[in-house]
């Protein structure tokens, strides 16, 4: 019974740091079209500043810097390199090889700034923990789901409410007649970049928090887990991504936690677990389980 | 019609052929060339490849910029403070010693390439980081009789005449590690303990000495195959809790023990842990987990701690923290030292026998059965298939210290390693 709570709770806060990093692939996806590889460096970026800042700022600045530096980074990328390569179809797929380059660029030197170090962020949770009936949950756990079940609120409440969501989902729909109409895509591109870069950086915080030890070169490589997430939700529905995030997790905490009663299908499943389900979806529906209705393929 | 369109193709591979004709000359020259001018020094001392009349070339493929920068830089620097110290005396066999340092960034096609550049102006190689990569030229090495000391301590690396295995392999650690929790009853007969670690040749080998100590133990062994991105190890506590684990084993990196130690902590899992000798890093001691490590983690290893009283330790630690201050004196330093001392060793043998070649090397290297250097246990050498020592060190985490871990128990076999080996064959 504990070891099924212990799995609950993991699998929960996993699958929530996930949707953070898979709403920012999703967001951008929709708005530019681009699939973003340099997501994972973008994290990196975050939690490396937070990194060498917190001792000057405290946790709280560090944090609130990080997120508006790397949030104006993504951005830059997306107005800087990506926009130019045009809008139409063919340059997403364009952009989208780019974003491989502008990651190995962004890993290459923050790697090399890293080093061999593990870098603590400084949270104020340590290594607390809290009971919760029979299972023991770590503090930074319970908040890196409320951290992230606040930001995704605030997140599907910008898309929703505001002129920007609403100028991001008619770019989404048809990006031609949003422009006819006024939308002025490539700011509302450049702030859905923003806005992935501001989730990744929060991301970063509870990747690198207390059941892990700090942060460190290959963190960011962590970001890629949520790509079935945001793959397996249909690459275009912020629902999805958080949907596809939380199966994510729960099967990587379940594999994980069950690997000895999983043991025909051999050591280590947990890693593959997380793709072998994006696969089983995508076999019983091929657009991922919250695909754009009528999203005629011609 | 149809020679029209082959014609083109045809030049074009009569081309590439020609270039590559060219390419195959350069380099078959180039080799030659190198080992000419080796042969029969002033001295009457025989030279081979990396060795001249003045100078004697060692190479270091090492990791300067990828994920064991660290430990690269650690192993580097002593070893260029060990060639500065021997060049201060005069050198071995009256030439001087230097070291050509090529960083791979732990890649292994870096590493091919880089190992072709050098091989044929050195004469061994002191350091080859990375497992994935001493693979990769262990036919080079041995084609090429290149004595090699890997930064790699698993058993499928023995058996080969120029590679040398430095201490114990993993197998023996965690076969010490078992012994260790039996002999000091942190377990009893029919607990199980877990065993959490990494895939590949690391994670197999010492899973191999685990499980056969655990079954002559009468123990139970619980594996957590886990890689090395996986940092955070809640859902490998949740299931060695499940299992109802008495102590566990880890053969990982740094950052895995360090989750490992603070989540099982914060679980209540307050069970002994032994880690091999890689998963632990003076750095930890700045992370959350510093507190649980202290208090539940133990080490095994081959080499005493850093902040030893081997008198031969102590006056390393004091001479490396003179040359580089600020740099951390870790367990790399310690090894890098130590191997460079042992092929400094077998190159002033290799001296007396009136031969610096590589195959003079080898077999100079080969006839050590009591190798000692002061920086821990002698090893014996002539036993290509055995490893160099058997006996172990039980170390702990100390943020005091230097280098961050004290010694609890001095260098000695654990029972049954004999027994082990023979079994093996």
């Amino acid at each position: 019974m504990t070891g099924l709570i212990d799995s609950l709770f993991n699998g929960l806060a996993l699958g929530s740091v996930y949707a953070l990093i898979a709403l920012g692939f999703v967001t951008i996806f929709k708005a530019s079209g681009v699939l973003s590889f340099a997501h994972g460096s973008l994290l990196l970026l975050g939690g490396y500043l937070i990194a060498v800042l917190h001792d000057e700022l405290g946790f709280a600045g560090a944090l609130a810097l990080a997120v508006l530096v790397t949030a104006a980074v993504a951005g830059l990328v997306d107005r800087v390199v990506l926009q130019r390569i045009g809008a139409d179809p063919h340059a997403a797929h364009v952009a989208t090889i780019a974003t491989i380059g502008i990651d190995i660029v962004l890993v290459t030197d923050l790697a090399r700034r890293i080093g061999g170090d593990l870098l603590t962020l400084g949270d104020p949770w340590g290594d607390a923990v809290t009971d919760l009936g029979p299972a023991t949950v770590a503090d930074s756990r319970i908040a890196a789901i409320t951290v992230s079940a606040l930001a995704i609120g605030g997140a599907f409440a910008l898309f929703r409410f505001t002129p920007w969501g609403l100028s991001l989902r008619a770019a989404a729909e048809d990006a031609e007649a949003a422009a006819l109409m006024g939308v002025r895509l490539t700011r509302v591109r450049m702030l859905a970049w923003c806005l992935a870069g501001a989730l990744a950086a929060l991301a970063a915080v509870f990747l690198a928090a207390f059941p892990a030890p700090g942060l460190e070169r290959t963190t960011g490589q962590i970001a890629l887990k949520a790509f079935p997430a945001a793959i397996l939700g249909g690459m275009a529905s912020p629902v999805g991504a958080l949907v596809g995030s939380m199966v994510i997790g729960l099967t990587e905490a379940f594999t994980a936690g069950y690997q000895s009663d999983l043991h025909v299908l051999g050591e280590g499943f947990g890693d593959v677990a997380p793709y072998a389900v994006m696969v089983l979806v995508l076999l019983v529906r091929p657009a991922g389980l919250f695909a754009a209705k009528g999203a005629a393929r011609v | 019609m149809n020679v029209s369109h082959h014609r083109p193709r045809t030049i074009k591979i009569a081309l590439a052929a020609a270039v590559a004709a060219v390419l195959l000359a350069g380099t078959a020259c180039s080799s030659k060339a190198d080992g000419d001018d080796a042969d029969g020094g002033a001295d009457g001392v025989k030279a081979g490849p990396g060795v001249s009349a003045g100078t004697i070339k060692l190479g270091a493929l090492t990791d300067l910029t990828g994920p064991y920068a660290t430990l690269g830089k650690s192993i580097v620097q002593a070893q260029q403070m060990w060639a500065d110290e021997v060049n201060a005396q005069g050198g071995i066999c009256d030439r001087k010693v230097q070291i050509v340092v090529k960083d791979h960034g732990y890649d292994v096609q870096k590493a091919v390439t880089a190992y072709a550049d050098i091989s044929s102006d050195v004469v061994a190689l002191p350091q080859v980081i990375g497992s994935p990569v001493v693979s990769a030229l262990l036919d080079d090495i041995q084609r090429d009789t290149m004595l090699t000391f890997p930064q790699a301590w698993a058993a499928s690396l023995l058996g080969k005449d120029a590679v040398q295995v430095l201490g114990t392999t993993y197998d023996l650690d965690m076969i010490a590690a078992v012994d260790f929790l039996t002999r000091t009853k942190k377990v009893a007969e029919g607990d199980t303990i877990g065993h959490v670690y990494f895939e590949g040749d690391y994670g197999a080998n010492a899973l191999e000495g685990s499980q056969w100590a655990a079954k002559k133990a009468g123990l139970k062994v619980a594996g957590q195959k886990i890689k090395a991105t996986d940092t955070d190890l809640s859902a490998q506590v949740s299931a060695l809790r499940k299992a109802g684990v008495k102590a566990v084993l880890i053969s990982a990196g740094p950052a895995q023990t360090a989750s490992l130690a603070g989540v099982a902590a914060s679980r209540g899992l307050t069970v002994p842990i032994v880690s091999s000798a890689p998963g632990y890093a003076p750095q930890l001691m700045k992370t959350p987990a510093a507190k649980a490590l202290e208090a539940m983690v133990h080490v095994v290893s081959a080499a005493p701690a850093v902040s030893s009283d081997l008198p031969g330790v102590k006056k390393m630690v004091a001479s490396y923290g003179k040359k580089y201050p600020g740099s951390p004196v870790d367990s790399g330093v310690l090894s890098g030292y130590n191997a460079a001392q042992l092929l400094g060793a077998d190159l002033k043998k290799a001296c007396e026998s009136g031969s610096l070649t590589r195959e003079a090397v080898v077999k100079a290297h080969r006839s050590q059965t009591n190798a000692d250097t002061g920086l821990g246990t002698p090893q014996d050498f002539s036993d290509v298939s055995r490893p160099a020592s058997r006996s172990t060190y039980v170390l702990k985490p100390d943020a005091k210290a230097v280098g961050g871990i004290v010694n609890v128990e001095e260098a000695h076999e654990a029972p049954g390693i004999e027994e082990y080996l023979s079994s093996r064959g």
